[in-house]
């Protein structure tokens, strides 16, 4: 008894000393908070001065929103939910708003890069790659640290996250190691100076922010991407949908595709054909790639015409 | 016993037409499917010149004012003989999500926004203006897309 009320003495001053600083970033929140206060957001911008605008684009390159919020359920945006089936089991995307203890408001700057380049959560344990950072991984520190800023000027969700519903082995975490030394090559990814900045922009933004191959390259029975058969397709992609090729094979790809028809397509959703695209890839034209400059989509369709055609 | 049969399935088929007063309705679900894929055709065929137009790839301003016409042609058929009830994927070829029926308000709608971006197309393809074309193109495109995105299984 007598050892137990200093130590309760003690929890009721960490108690209020937590309760005055908790107020006190509340306050410098608030006050920091003042002068955007009936603003919108500013539109994304990839040469903008200010590092949300960029980030804004960057958000929209990357595909974030489509995974990150539960469009069909009336999730909140970003506050995660949404589930994605795969062969290995339904992953729920987790909260990415700036809420301290659902989302990610708690992660550094080095958090957040180490996230995206090293598939590792701030307290070191790894991610499950349905977070393609496969892909993201050859992300340039600006685009990561601008991602951030944008991601950080939100409103916070206090959404919990749902944990993942997958087959073993896929679901023991102990094992990503394993499969990041198989199969994750860490970034950024430079430039070939070999190449045209043209192409080099679109393969960043094929490769690493889009991350198209996470659907259209098939994988390997580990769930690693098989880089041989690049943008072949994948006959059991997510949501039990068949990915088409579209490497440049003229009748299985996208080979008789013109470079207009390309940047059509990730416009508008236009097929040559006249058809329009549905389903995952309609939700990628939404959220993405119709939000990109005109010279983005071009550097695209210039990427992809340049590929190995894929059988 | 059998008059009996033969006579109810005679009531069952006039019943059936008279359920459906749109004109020439497939009351077999294959075929209806089929007459979907035709009329998405003649809409795809459209935008498929539309698109040649903007891309400058030969369609002349005469080609989108008849794939002008084409669309409108098909926006004005109603939502309920283009989707009839039993249509959905697993019947045929049909792509159809089973959420298009479960969600009919929003799918009649999308229909629905077809007919104004189609004559808003018209008047486009009326001024021959690649600009205004491409803006008006984009406004099919839209619904075009967005309807595929909730309601269609894939591509």
């Amino acid at each position: 008894m007598r050892a137990a009320a200093p130590a309760a003495a003690r929890a009721t001053v960490r108690a209020a000393v937590r309760a005055t600083l908790a107020g006190a970033v509340i306050a410098v929140a608030g006050a920091m908070a003042l002068p955007a206060a009936g603003q919108d957001p500013p539109a994304a911008d990839p040469s903008s001065d200010d590092p949300v605008a960029r980030g804004a684009y960057v958000f929209a390159a990357a595909g974030c929103l489509g995974c990150h919020t539960d469009v069909k359920g009336g999730g909140t945006l970003l506050a995660g939910g949404r589930a994605l089936e795969t062969p290995f089991g339904t992953f729920h995307s987790p909260n990415i708003t700036p809420h301290p203890q659902h989302g990610i408001g708690a992660w550094s700057e080095a958090d957040f890069v180490r996230a995206f380049r090293d598939g590792r959560r701030p307290d070191g344990d790894a991610l499950f790659p349905a977070f393609p950072y496969g892909s993201y991984t050859g992300m340039t520190e600006r685009d990561l640290l601008d991602l951030r800023a944008y991601l950080f000027s939100l409103p916070a969700a206090d959404t919990p996250n749902r944990p993942h519903d997958l087959d073993p082995p896929f679901g023991w975490r102990f094992l990503l190691p394993v499969w990041q030394w198989l199969y994750l090559e860490r970034g950024p990814l430079a430039d070939d100076p070999s190449q045209p900045p043209e192409w080099n922009r679109g393969r960043y933004l094929v490769d690493v922010l889009g991350h198209c191959g996470e659907c259209h390259t098939p994988r390997s029975r580990l769930g690693g991407l098989d880089r041989d058969a690049h943008m072949a397709g994948n006959r059991a992609g997510p949501e039990g949908e068949a990915v088409p090729n579209i490497s440049p094979n003229p009748e299985r790809g996208i080979g008789a595709w013109s470079i207009g028809d390309i940047e059509l397509f990730l416009e508008i959703g236009m097929m040559p054909d006249g058809d329009f695209a549905g389903g995952s890839m309609g939700e990628v034209i939404t959220n993405s790639t119709s939000k990109l400059t005109a010279e983005d989509r071009r550097a695209i369709a210039v990427y992809l015409k340049s590929l190995p055609p894929q059988p | 016993m059998r008059t009996l049969t033969i006579l109810a399935a005679a009531a069952a088929v006039c019943i059936a037409h008279a359920g459906s007063m749109a004109p020439a309705l497939a009351a077999d679900p294959l075929a209806q499917v089929k007459e979907r894929e035709t009329l998405m055709k003649k809409l795809g065929g459209g935008m498929k010149a539309v698109g040649g137009f903007v891309k400058n790839e030969g369609p002349t301003a005469a080609d989108v004012q008849a794939a002008a016409a084409a669309i409108t042609e098909v926006s004005t058929v109603d939502p309920r003989t283009v989707f009839p009830e039993g249509t959905a994927i697993g019947v045929g070829d049909s792509e159809a999500k089973p959420e298009l029926w479960q969600n009919w308000t929003t799918a009649e709608g999308y229909w629905n926004d077809l007919k104004p971006a189609a004559e808003q197309l018209t008047a486009a393809a009326g001024s021959g203006d690649r600009a205004q074309v491409a803006r008006a193109m984009q406004a099919v495109g839209k619904v075009c897309q967005t309807c595929h995105e909730d309601f269609r299984l894939k591509k």
